[in-house]
């Protein structure tokens, strides 16, 4: 039900032609597929009732961002349902944000990682006090075309939630341009007004939670992207052809294509199972292992799926008029996003040896 | 009365079968690292035979427990966590199912009782040295003499035919079929005759399980034939249905997954990342496998046919089992060549016999390339 209408809600606006004119005329998304899918309640998936959502699952919300990967759909939908009310729903489920976010109204980036001094992930040292923000955040997904910023910052009692408004003073956004066309933000701020939403431990537990929750959703994502790549390539395979015959009659052609279907249906099987595990999972430390699984499945998956996506498609899959260098690319970002396969395997074997020991 | 296990729920189910491998199945007979003789598990036998349990999947009629594909899959999973030995299994899980669809009612009332006491011991009759994956292309020629056919030709990898009393094969009973799919028909023969001989050949880890099976004017009676005369092929086929998810099924990658571990810790190679990252990569190959197989378990237990795609199973697990063994021998270090047991803590772990016992599986049943075949064009739609 919910997986016809989000591809139906997709395929009409034009599939993954629509993304490509997005990518062409700049990287960001659609105002208007934003509304239409907060009409269609894909924003609120996970967010209870009582507050304006479905109330359903990761399980649910791993459906629709398996949609989103099928036509590698700009809109931040993982950002959102994971990051954004992943915090909101958690830590102040009552704040008016939550409400326009769940119907399309707004759209926040959540900037939370920091870049240490060799470029690589550094703790928080981005502080917050009498109302102003001071320091810098990376790796921010959707700064470009957000109104706000959810930031995780250190206040004077621990860590604190604030909201930052995009254009705020003392705020400068630097656009870092990714594989796909998409914009991941490096954000500094000096003295920057920020209302404070949340604080204390809860605000660590919850983003840890959130996290989770959307490295999880990003595997989908990655699944329902790998499917829609190994289809685009077996369509090829059987049409194009070289020797008088199409060049999926060749048995090493053949014999390639069924690896990457059996990685594809692997996949799928995997992240939905821990998508669904996860929902019935109230320990943050076991969801965290489940999601590390997930995440590492599906980058393993797309980043082979993707890549001899190109070998079969030969040099045109090298061009950029053919659509399969599109899901390389979106791949490419998704997968060093939060982590990449062999980040998640490291950390799901601690999770695992930590779970042993305990 | 027969007990209806299908009624019960599926947790009771599980409980029931566990509490009675466990009870009851001989320590000593515990994962059994080759396959016995029936001599050394009959004990066993007598027990299961006593139970009723011998058959799971025939139905009541025939003696057999009458599980639906979803208690039946319990059944196995607890058979194979409690390591109980699958015994000399071949009349239960190809002869019975084949007679029970194909037979008269003659060679039900003969045979069935037979195999269920193990009173006969059966070993398939398949392979020839010329038809391995390209199976069709079997010559052992039957032909009708009198009330008699006379069999000649050989058989090959017939496992345990040393062993057993009779062998289900098929044989070519037309040459002049104008397709070799046609032309092939299922005969039951005995073993104990002049004109069988059996060789046992010895395998890379030195067992002897398999055998070859010669045939030089050997006879069966015109009664045992199965079926329609030259319809063989298309009942060997209809046969595999179950056993194309069994094939595929988790536990032999689950179980060489706890070896390799508990063996890698008291080795002490989880001290190295790369090997620590290789072990994750292959547990999880493992876990996401499972999920994978539970599909179509949950197709089956919904009563759905399984459609072809289930070879993927089969693939993906005996290439996982491999790597996990073979990890095993990397974890030995300078050990890896040893025979017998190494010593890890109080227990000795044999890595040899478990990297051998994963090299089959990618080339019986089927061989991996040849299920690929199958996938790509049943499944993909991919032409030639």
């Amino acid at each position: 039900m919910l997986r016809e209408s989000a591809r139906t809600l997709f395929e009409r606006a034009g599939g993954s032609g629509r993304s490509r004119k997005l990518r062409d005329s700049g990287g960001g998304w659609d105002a208007d597929m934003i509304h239409e899918l907060a009409e269609a309640g894909v924003f609120g998936v996970t967010v209870p009732e009582e507050n304006g959502g479905l109330g359903m699952g990761l399980a649910a919300g791993g459906v629709i961002a398996e949609e989103v990967g099928r036509v590698i759909a700009p809109e931040p939908v993982v950002v959102t349902v994971g990051l954004s009310l992943g915090l909101l729903r958690r830590l102040c489920p009552d704040h008016a944000k939550l409400e326009q976010l769940v119907g399309g109204e707004t759209v926040l980036a959540v900037a939370w990682q920091e870049r240490g001094p060799n470029g690589g992930p550094a703790e928080a040292s981005c502080r917050y006090a009498d109302g102003k923000l001071t320091g810098g955040k990376a790796w921010v997904v959707g700064a470009s075309g957000a109104q706000g910023f959810l930031v995780v910052a250190q206040g004077d009692a621990g860590p604190v939630l604030v909201l930052a408004q995009a254009g705020a003073d003392g705020l400068s956004v630097e656009a870092r341009r990714q594989a796909d066309g998409s914009a991941m933000g490096e954000l500094s701020f000096s003295g920057t007004p920020a209302e404070r939403l949340a604080s204390g431990d809860t605000v660590q537990d919850a983003l840890a939670d959130a996290v989770s929750d959307t490295t999880a959703l990003a595997a989908a994502e990655l699944v329902g992207l790998s499917a829609r790549a190994f289809e685009i390539t077996l369509e090829y395979i059987k049409t194009r052809e070289q020797f008088d015959k199409p060049i999926g009659s060749f048995q090493v052609i053949q014999h390639r294509a069924v690896d990457l279907n059996v990685m594809c249906e692997v996949a799928q099987s995997g992240v939905r199972e821990a998508l669904g595990l996860m929902d019935g999972e109230a320990d943050p430390k076991v969801r965290a292992r489940l999601a590390s699984r997930a995440k590492a499945r599906a980058v393993t998956a797309a980043k082979k799926i993707t890549r001899d996506a190109i070998q079969l498609h030969g040099a045109v899959g090298y061009t950029d008029e053919f659509d399969i260098g599109l899901y390389l690319n979106r791949a490419l970002v998704l997968s060093a996003w939060l982590g990449d396969d062999a980040y998640h395997r490291r950390l799901w074997f601690m999770a695992r040896e930590a779970e042993g020991a305990a | 009365m027969m007990t209806d296990w299908n009624a019960m729920s599926d947790a009771d189910f599980r409980k029931e079968v566990r509490g009675f491998f466990e009870a009851e199945y001989p320590e000593e007979l515990r994962n059994l690292p080759h396959r016995p003789k029936f001599a050394e598990i009959a004990h066993w036998h007598r027990k299961l035979h006593a139970k009723g349990w011998v058959a799971p999947a025939w139905p009541a009629e025939y003696g057999g427990m009458g599980l639906n594909a979803a208690k039946l899959l319990i059944f196995y999973e607890e058979q194979q966590r409690w390591g109980v030995n699958r015994g000399r299994d071949m009349g239960v899980q190809m002869v019975g199912p084949l007679i029970i669809k194909f037979g008269t009612q003659e060679q039900k009332d003969y045979w069935l009782p037979r195999i269920l006491s193990c009173e006969d011991i059966w070993c398939q009759g398949y392979s020839e040295p010329g038809a391995g994956s390209d199976l069709a292309n079997l010559r052992t020629r039957a032909e009708i003499d009198g009330d008699d056919f006379v069999i000649n030709g050989q058989k090959i990898w017939t496992t345990m035919a040393h062993d057993a009393t009779h062998i289900f094969m098929l044989v070519r009973t037309d040459p002049d079929a104008p397709k070799k799919q046609q032309g092939i028909s299922f005969l039951l023969a005995p073993m104990d005759q002049s004109g069988v001989e059996v060789r046992t050949i010895t395998t890379l880890s030195g067992e002897t399980e398999f055998c070859e099976v010669f045939f030089d004017n050997a006879r069966t009676p015109r009664e045992n034939l199965v079926g329609e005369l030259n319809k063989g092929w298309t009942m060997a086929k209809a046969l595999l249905s179950f056993e194309r998810i069994f094939i595929g099924s988790p536990s032999l990658a689950q179980n060489a997954l706890g070896q390799l571990e508990s063996f890698a810790r008291g080795r002490g190679a989880f001290d190295d990342p790369v090997f620590r990252d290789r072990f994750a990569q292959a547990a999880l190959d493992v876990e996401d496998h499972a999920a994978l197989y539970a599909r179509f378990a949950d197709q089956l237990k919904r009563g759905e046919t399984l459609g072809a795609d289930v070879s993927m199973l089969k693939i993906w697990v005996t290439e996982c089992f491999q790597r996990i063994t073979e990890l095993m021998i990397e974890a030995a270090g300078p050990d890896g060549g040893t025979i017998g047991p190494l010593q890890v803590g109080n227990v000795g772990v044999d890595v040899l016999s478990s990297f051998y016992k994963a090299r089959p599986g990618t080339i019986y049943g089927g061989s991996n390339e040849i299920q690929r075949n199958i996938l790509s064009k049943a499944v993909l739609g991919l032409p030639g």
